[in-house]
């Protein structure tokens, strides 16, 4: 195959995926611009005719709109801060440190992540509405009570545990017969390499948390602890579906997301550039 | 406390506005939640020991949650009286059946769902096709009705919906003196031949053309898109769906009514609707219970209409002036009374523990038949079986 | 000893949010419990009653197949696609926000959009027909609902192993691939020998996080098809939902570790096989 052959090859895979991941978002977004009996009418097609933005002044407009936001945010940040910090400081302890018990230790928590959600509900539920019994401020119905679980995640330990194994054992014996301490061997060599990795955990910590539903509508029971996707749930009706609230609700939602992640894709670049990965053998 | 599933059209919000006025001493925490996850939500409360005083339950729900204790006896709570007069003289006596467990009543029905029959008047009208009253009838109607204009074999405009679940199920087997459970509720009775000649009937409907399978991957349990879109022309199904219609298919004004489902030996219906329910955990049983006789005055009751558009389930809440308007979607017909009359033979679901099981085995059971994978008398045979042992467990 | 403090904030938020109600779960998985009355003991008797119950062999077969599906499907596109996002072309941030949108639209949101998609009268039906093939509902025929389900789960998650992969790739040593390049090394085999290798750790998290999410599958199930038509699409989650509904919480919590002795030996196995190889 000529070169010129294989480019083309390369951006029609790559054109022709990306429809296939934009056409059903297209149609969210076209439906979120949509009056609800327009949804199913015949010969409605993927632009709305009429264009109505009724659904974002409803999702808008949901009383404590700003109140949920705000929660939400406030989540996000207290789990993506914690989880960057604590997730990688142990996932470089499994990865590079060698101590008793740490493979029994590492396994213990990752049967933590086989278990459904579902059957620890209850449990945590009391156990949360046992702490704000004694500390009003903490536990059920409030923001603690949605951050506690999330706080370290084990799915990012894990993560960042095999993103570090990656990083050659020679790296860090050099520096050390260098004389370098344990401290300057992470900032000087470690950081600068797992700034791909560390994007990525920020990524997936904020998601998973952005978007979680199940555990915050548990623990929630008033709108002063309800995050963005269990308020927004409150716009459904019994027996009927508002289409274009329940779209604009996920585009609004996925707006900061997507904010995030453009940001933090620089890092996979400039992580390769600040990579000095230089001698491996 | 309170707990509501209704979601933005509640009925409950305006009427505790109205509650608090009268009674200042009662201070109401009110709290909405939506109806998909309400249940999940309200089984971790009661079990964590953190339950609202009052919710709103739906009551195919409420059989597991009374079998396993978590309602409170509203028999001991009222002493028999709701508003000042005894509880049994409020409601029909289907809707009794439905809020009795064990013999003490442990919710409230505030509002209703029992079936009959929606058709395109225009087009039974332009076809010269009388409303169908019996099974026979009924068949017949689909088969006039709908209209296959690509030649597929299955019906595209004005065919009859036919959806595979217990609802519809159940329907035509206590329309033809059939029931689900045995009188104790031990063991599966609806495979006997009467239960096996509904599910047949059921799989005519679409064999002979007229009926049109609405499996749950239309996106839309109300059928709504293919009304929209002329493809369903009659369905069978409660009284929310004239909210349902009157909010989202405005074009087809005037064009659709209403009437008793057709039947074989006797009407009948499932019972469903929504219970007012106590916890038996709960804080404050006396102000809840307050709160309900209240919810279920007459004037509050309007409200379970006006508001939400479903079907208020006292006795003088349907007779309530609001109510007896004619409906212009419906060409000017005043549909409730049809409702009320299925409310009156309509039989609520067996309670026991284990509904959501059967409840399961029965949908498998009714899809395997519609889809032909399995005959009727088979499908109905091994979901009894799988009955038999969940109840057994 | 730094090695002990560095993991020990991570010991204690698991042990206090995961590890103490999963001791109670699994001292409630040998009693029969409502979650109101008091527990009473039945030992093994959950246990048993599972194996020998039909609907939960059925649901197991349905993840193991929806799990195997997703697995084989996912990471390979995961792979595929971040190997050519890392190459130089033009709008590579755009084609990589592309592959991403859908991962950040939550699971309900897809699997409602997917309903829609695959319906009679969806999207897939009439493009079939452009090119004069018959239609099918998908998601109402047995035969291929669990198959239609697994296809939206791969759609919505690719993206994710599309990140993973692609930031692992940057640790891959550029000057490696340069220098196999001037002993003539081809593309296939610098990916074999070099590429492959260096994210052996990257493909162990992948497979291990990715099945322990497989056999976890609800979501999707419950927006797309209720776990029907005929059970076709029954999980072992969604088994397990079902005996939270009926407040069975005995057979509730036995069904989850049932499923974590599963995921345990599985996982044990690939870390073993992640190790040994490297």
């Amino acid at each position: 195959m000529t070169l010129r052959a294989k480019r083309f090859a390369l951006y029609a895979a790559l054109v022709l995926t990306s429809l296939m991941m934009l056409v059903p978002l297209g149609w969210t977004l076209s439906t979120s611009f949509k009056h609800p009996e327009d949804v199913f009418a015949p010969g409605s097609g993927l632009i709305p005719n009429p264009f109505t933005s009724q659904a974002y002044r409803d999702v808008l407009g949901l009383l404590p709109f700003g109140r949920y936001f705000l929660n939400s945010v406030f989540v996000t940040a207290v789990v993506v801060g914690l989880n960057v910090v604590f997730d990688s400081a142990a996932a470089y302890a499994f990865a590079k440190l060698r101590f008793r018990g740490s493979s029994f230790l590492f396994g213990l928590l990752l049967v933590t992540l086989m278990i459904p959600m579902q059957v620890n509900l209850i449990p945590l539920y009391r156990m949360m509405v046992w702490v704000h019994s004694i500390v009003p401020w903490l536990g059920a119905d409030t923001l603690s009570g949605i951050i506690a679980p999330s706080a370290i995640q084990v799915f990012g330990i894990f993560l960042m545990r095999q993103f570090f194994v990656s990083i050659p054992d020679s790296l860090i014996e050099a520096a050390r017969l260098d004389g370098a301490g344990e401290f300057t061997i992470v900032r000087r060599i470690i950081l600068p390499i797992s700034l791909p990795g560390l994007a990525t955990l920020t990524i997936f910590t904020f998601l998973a948390s952005w978007n979680d539903f199940l555990w915050p509508l548990i623990v929630s029971s008033s709108d002063a602890s309800r995050t963005l996707p269990v308020g927004l749930a409150l716009l459904s009706r019994k027996n009927t579906v508002n289409w274009p609230d329940t779209m604009a609700g996920a585009v609004i939602t996925a707006i900061p997301m997507i904010l995030i992640f453009i940001v933090l894709q620089r890092r996979f670049v400039e992580g390769l550039t600040a990579g000095s990965v230089k001698d491996v053998s | 406390m309170v707990w509501d599933y209704y979601g933005s059209s509640t009925p409950l919000k305006p009427a505790i506005a109205a509650f608090t006025k009268v009674h200042p001493e009662i201070t109401v925490k009110y709290e909405a939640f939506d109806y998909e996850t309400m249940q999940d939500k309200f089984s971790v409360a009661v079990s964590s020991n953190a339950a609202p005083d009052l919710a709103t339950l739906d009551m195919t729900w409420i059989p597991t949650y009374a079998a396993k204790g978590v309602l409170a006896d509203v028999s001991a709570l009222s002493g028999g009286q709701l508003n000042g007069a005894p509880i049994e003289s409020k409601y029909s006596k289907g809707a009794l059946d439905a809020m009795t467990f064990d013999g003490h009543l442990i919710t409230a029905l505030y509002d209703f769902d029992a079936y009959a029959l929606y058709y395109r008047s225009d087009i039974m009208k332009k076809k010269g096709i009388t409303v169908p009253t019996n099974w026979t009838e009924l068949a017949t109607a689909s088969k006039q009705m709908a209209e296959d204009s690509n030649g597929d074999g299955k019906p595209d405009r004005y065919a009859l919906q036919v959806l595979p679940d217990t609802f519809h199920f159940a329907q035509l087997l206590f329309q033809n003196g059939g029931s689900l459970l045995d009188k104790n509720n031990t063991t599966a009775v609806f495979n006997d031949p009467a239960g096996v000649a509904a599910l047949d009937y059921m799989k005519s409907l679409l064999d002979g053309g007229g009926g049109l399978y609405w499996g749950d991957s239309q996106g839309d349990s109300t059928g709504l898109p293919g009304i929209k879109d002329d493809r369903i022309g009659m369905f069978l199904n409660g009284p929310y769906m004239m909210g349902v219609l009157h909010d989202g298919d405005a074009g087809q004004s005037g064009k659709w009514a209403v009437a008793p489902a057709p039947f074989a030996k006797q009407p009948g219906s499932y019972l469903g609707g929504t219970g007012l329910s106590i916890p038996s955990n709960a804080k404050n049983p006396s102000a809840a219970w307050e709160l309900t006789q209240f919810l279920l005055q007459p004037a509050q009751q309007q409200l379970v209409y006006t508001s939400a558009g479903a079907a208020p389930a006292t006795t003088e809440g349907l007779a309530q002036p609001a109510l007896a308007q004619p409906d212009p979607f419906l060409g000017g017909q005043v549909a409730f009374p049809v409702f009320r009359d299925a409310l009156a033979t309509a039989t609520p679901y067996p309670y026991v523990a284990s509904w959501p099981d059967i409840d399961k085995a029965l949908t498998d059971a009714v899809t395997a038949a519609l889809l032909g994978k399995s005959t009727s008398k088979e499908a109905l045979d091994q979901a009894a079986q799988t009955v038999d042992s969940a109840l057994a467990g | 000893m730094a090695g002990y403090l560095l993991v020990a904030p991570a010991l204690l938020a698991t042990g206090a949010f995961f590890l103490i109600p999963m001791v109670l779960s699994l001292v409630w998985s040998f009693t029969k419990y409502n979650g109101i009355a008091p527990p009473t003991w039945v030992g093994l008797s959950n246990y048993t009653d599972l194996l020998s119950d039909p609907a939960f062999r059925h649901a197991s077969a349905n993840t193991a197949t929806y799990a195997v599906i997703t697995m084989t499907v996912g990471p390979a596109l995961g792979l595929g696609s971040a190997l050519l996002l890392n190459n130089q072309i033009k709008g590579r941030a755009f084609f990589r926000a592309v592959y991403f949108l859908p991962v950040t639209t939550s699971l309900v949101v897809v699997a409602t959009i997917w309903k829609m998609l695959l319906n009679d009268e969806g999207l897939l039906n009439r493009l079939l027909a452009v090119f004069g093939l018959p239609g099918h509902d998908w998601l109402s025929d047995p035969s291929t609902s669990l198959l239609s389900v697994s296809a939206a789960s791969v759609w919505q998650g690719f993206g994710f192993e599309t990140v993973v992969f692609l930031a692992a790739l940057q640790l891959v040593p550029r000057e490696l691939h340069e220098a196999a390049s001037v002993d003539g090394a081809g593309a296939i085999r610098r990916f074999w020998h070099i590429t492959l290798p260096a994210l052996r750790p990257t493909f162990v998290f992948v497979y291990v996080v990715g099945i322990i999410g497989a056999f976890q599958v609800f979501d999707q199930v419950f927006v797309m098809t209720q776990g029907g038509p005929i059970s076709s699409t029954t999980t072992v989650v969604y088994y397990l939902v079902l005996r939270f509904r009926a407040l069975d919480l005995g057979h509730a919590s036995a069904t989850a570790y049932l499923l974590v002795v599963v995921l345990a030996s599985a996982s044990a196995a690939q870390l073993r096989l992640g190790r040994r190889t490297s």
